[in-house]
């Protein structure tokens, strides 16, 4: 294990006239990272996976717990000695430093040779497809480029860890989903531990190997994003990863409801169709069904037509064979839906 | 307090900057001229009145000297009294200069990164001198430096007391223009340089320090600016002592009263130039600081 | 943030307060003190000295007029600079900052080099038509209008450019001419930054010494303003007059520091 974490608890004074007490950021969080691996700390904003990596790094610090990376015990570390690469949601980039200085920032300070250095950062600038910007200024970078050179300067010092804070979060739609499909690749290259803070489930289920969910400062679930998706440990879980909708007593996908317009299994639930909107290939339905539930279920238009379904029917809602449903626990409006 | 506030209108190159060229290819296609017929008028007034009070009279200042010629400049400035007078007034600015760069940094630092009780009002005491009435100042000092000295300092009318006016009265400067760069310093940015192994004194160093510098040397020329051209504070604390505690000002000023307007022209417009000096300096510090971004 | 160890902060600490005490907060208690040294004696032997309460009147008459052409002028010319283009724009905003820069003894000079009644260049024909401005009140105006030109400029520039223009543009689409946008957009906008500058050039106008002293010719009785009574009354040896009077200009100038330390965070936010 690459990076191991117990006990971890860290509350932050609470600020302002609110008087609600401290603001627990994490509760006793317990976790272990894999080497090699690329890791997704994923969950809804003010959750804690922030603040678990901010202490990874040792840019915070954790009121209770220990941090170990790579078997050593790093909890009293200051960041200087830890060895982790870090980047930050916002860049920062060193504004005064050209592209290539930024980058060979940490070999400097490591004081290694100088044609060493300028090897290295002429390689990681190759890596990052920022070759022809050595010499300019980050103010002359956009901001995907930007992230890129802060990856790279990142990664110059050979980081035991590399730790990404929302990095993409600042970026615009579609330079975000390159630079994802990117930076699985360059794991696939360089091969480093690789931890990242996304609150972007599809970020999270596109990029990751594993991924931790991090919820009101405590890990819901650990596993593969197949593991995640397909065996959610309980309603945050399966609703934080998708759409749900609420079905006789189950969450359920609303993709996973059979609808049929008479009653054709046992234990199918009567309802009548409330409202039918249609966007592109799908079908969204509402069903209030008889026990007074509001039922979403989504399906393609083709099904939609061929069942005959029109606003007003009454249908028959039953879960499809092999759906993955957890039991309802939690009112569904307590949970909040990324993004 | 830094020059050049109206910068501001010319914003650097956005970040994103895919549409650099061809936004500025957009801005030259406007019109250079907006001007509605009410705001022509307005400007007509505004730059009579500008020209009335400013530029006529820096005009005359620097015709009254070109007048004499080069002779006039060098029969002026080789007076040993006015050359002792420049000497002094550019060593003591030159000091209060250095002492500024060093004190103004710590002070903004202190009022950025620490926090602690009265700081506030710290904060307040610093603005004190731009709002002080010159020969007040120099009241001011007189009581703790002067011959009721409670230290027992008997400064005034010494070469110190210069010193001690010019530190009172450009003391804002540095403090005034470095503070607001050092709060919009982003943290991550030393998160960063730490985590690649930087220590404390690095990231002052080599992070801190040269986001400060263009802030310290702005309040540097500033306050080199005030410096060279004080008179008020030091009426009262220097004595106006010939070759010793006499500065450019107050030279300017004698020349005034024994109705040698051309002498004092002469020097007058030496300050002028100087002051010109400092202003262009400024300008292009901020340009390349807007560059930046 | 990397934070500094404890010694070096309070060393810093140490430093900063240490300089500013002794430069600043000190003396300027001194002289309260000096001032309060027999209860409200000095006070009232200033109050009840015709010569300090003439150049008292006038300091107020002549920083006042100041303020109002200042704040005119400023206001109008920070809206020429960022809301209109026009040929020499740069050169202007370049050379209203000139003001800070000039030495108060070159701007009397140069104000007495152009209006003095005998040798400047429009003077006497302002003398012919009746007017007097060198050793008299428009003469002062003008060399305090010199010194504080820029300050209400400094404050509105950066606010007009932060505010944008769509909130006029909008009025204008909805039917106002400009000056019910001025009146009506433009200026509750920019009014915290106008009420600061008004402040500052307040503070600058009451306070100014050199330019004044050259202009006026310190008549006493008649161009004498309360810097050059401090000044007169500690050369006649008359300190208390002299500490009582300056009280008085630090009480104001504290007074408009708190003043603007009181707006500040409102129009910041």
């Amino acid at each position: 294990m690459s990076i191991d974490v117990s006990g971890l608890t860290k509350t932050f004074p609470s600020t302002g006239s609110g008087r609600r007490g401290d603001f627990v950021a994490l509760d006793d969080v317990s976790v272990s990272l894999p080497t090699g691996q690329l890791t997704a700390l994923l969950g809804p904003s003010g959750g804690g996976k922030s603040t678990l990596l901010r202490i990874i790094a040792g840019l915070d610090t954790a009121d209770t717990g220990t941090v170990t990376i790579e078997g050593t015990d790093a909890t009293r570390l200051p960041p200087q000695k830890r060895n982790v690469g870090f980047v930050f949601q916002h860049y920062a980039v060193f504004k005064h430093m050209t592209v290539a200085k930024n980058v060979a920032f940490g070999l400097e300070i490591r004081k290694r040779p100088k044609a060493e250095i300028a090897e290295r950062v002429d390689e990681l600038l190759k890596l990052v497809h920022l070759s022809q910007f050595a010499h300019r200024l980050p103010s002359q970078l956009s901001g995907g480029q930007r992230q890129r050179m802060a990856l790279a300067r990142a990664l110059a010092v050979e980081p035991s860890v590399l730790l990404l804070d929302e990095p993409f979060g600042a970026l615009d739609a579609k330079v975000r989903k390159e630079l994802r499909e990117w930076l699985r690749r360059l794991h696939d290259e360089v091969a480093v531990t690789t931890v990242f803070v996304t609150h972007d489930q599809e970020e999270a289920l596109e990029v990751a190997d594993e991924i931790v969910v991090i919820n009101e400062g405590r890990v819901e679930q650990v596993g593969t994003p197949d593991q995640l998706y397909d065996d959610p440990a309980n309603d945050f879980v399966m609703s934080f990863l998708g759409e749900v909708t609420h079905l006789s007593g189950t969450v359920v996908r609303p993709h996973d409801i059979d609808v049929s317009t008479s009653p054709q299994f046992a234990g199918a639930v009567e309802g009548t169709v409330s409202r039918m909107l249609r966007v592109g290939f799908e079908v969204r339905l509402h069903v209030l069904t008889v026990d007074g539930e509001d039922v979403s279920v989504v399906m393609t238009r083709t099904h939609a037509r061929s069942v005959g379904i029109r606003e007003g029917s009454t249908v028959w809602l039953t879960v499809a064979a092999g759906a993955t449903v957890v039991p309802s626990m939690r009112a569904a409006s307590q949970v909040e839906m990324a993004g | 307090m830094t020059t050049a506030l109206l910068d501001g209108a010319h914003t650097p190159a956005g970040p994103e900057s895919p549409q650099g060229p061809r936004r500025r290819r957009a801005r030259r296609a406007t019109p250079r001229n907006t001007l509605t017929r009410g705001a022509a008028l307005g400007l007509g007034v505004t730059m009579m009145w500008f020209s009335l009070l400013v530029l006529i009279p820096l005009t005359a200042v620097v015709a009254a000297a070109a007048e004499g010629g080069w002779d006039r400049y060098f029969s002026v400035l080789t007076n040993s009294q006015t050359w002792a007078a420049v000497t002094l007034t550019v060593t003591q600015a030159l000091l209060v200069t250095a002492v500024n760069v060093v004190m103004g940094t710590v002070i903004a630092w202190v009022l950025v990164r620490d926090r602690f009780w009265g700081q506030s009002l710290l904060n307040v005491i610093i603005d004190v001198p731009f709002a002080l009435p010159t020969i007040v100042a120099g009241l001011v000092l007189l009581s703790l430096y002067g011959p009721n000295s409670p230290l027992g300092l008997h400064w005034a009318f010494t070469e110190r007391a210069v010193t001690l006016a010019l530190a009172f009265v450009t003391l804002p400067f540095v403090v005034r223009t470095v503070q607001p760069v050092l709060e919009e310093l982003e943290a991550d940015v030393e998160e960063a340089a730490a985590s690649l192994g930087a220590q404390r004194l690095t990231v002052f160093r080599r992070i801190i320090l040269p986001s400060l510098v263009p802030a310290v040397m702005a309040g540097a020329a500033l306050s080199f600016a005030r410096a060279i051209s004080e008179y008020g504070s030091l009426v009262l604390l220097s004595g106006n002592r010939p070759y010793e505690t006499e500065v450019v000002s107050v030279r300017v000023l004698t020349f005034i009263e024994n109705g040698n307007n051309a002498s004092a022209a002469a020097l007058a417009s030496v300050m002028l130039f100087v002051a010109l000096v400092v202003i262009v300096a400024l300008d292009l510090v901020q340009r390349r600081v807007a560059r930046r971004g | 943030m990397v934070d500094v160890s404890a010694p070096t902060k309070w060393l810093l600490r140490l430093l900063a307060v240490g300089y500013v005490f002794f430069l600043v907060a000190w003396p300027v208690a001194l002289v309260v003190k000096e001032t309060f040294s027999d209860g409200l004696g000095n006070l009232v032997e200033a109050l009840t000295d015709s010569q300090v309460t003439g150049a008292l009147q006038l300091t107020l008459m002549v920083a006042l007029w100041a303020v109002v052409i200042n704040t005119l002028f400023g206001v109008g010319i920070s809206l020429l600079l960022v809301r209109y283009e026009f040929p020499g724009k740069r050169m202007l905003s370049a050379m209203i900052d000139i003001p800070l820069s000039v030495s108060p003894v070159v701007v009397g000079l140069a104000l007495l080099l152009v209006y003095n009644g005998r040798t400047g260049w429009f003077g006497p024909s302002i003398e012919e038509a009746g007017y007097q401005v060198i050793f008299d009140t428009p003469g002062m105006i003008m060399a305090t209008c010199f010194v504080a030109l820029p300050l209400v400029i400094r404050e509105v520039v950066p606010v007009l450019h932060e505010i944008g223009d769509d909130q006029e543009q909008a009025a204008r689409s909805l039917g106002a001419n400009a000056p019910q946008t001025f009146w009506r957009i433009t200026l509750p906008s920019i009014k915290w930054a106008v009420v600061y500058g008004v402040v500052l050039s307040l503070a600058r106008s009451l306070g100014e010494f050199g330019a004044v002293k050259i202009v006026s010719g310190n008549i006493t009785g008649r161009t004498q303003t309360a810097t050059l009574v401090v000044e007169a009354k500690y050369q006649n040896f008359q300190q208390s007059t002299a500490y009582a009077t300056s009280f008085l200009l630090i009480f104001v100038s504290i007074a408009c520091l708190v003043v603007v330390a009181f707006l500040r965070p409102k129009h910041d936010s």
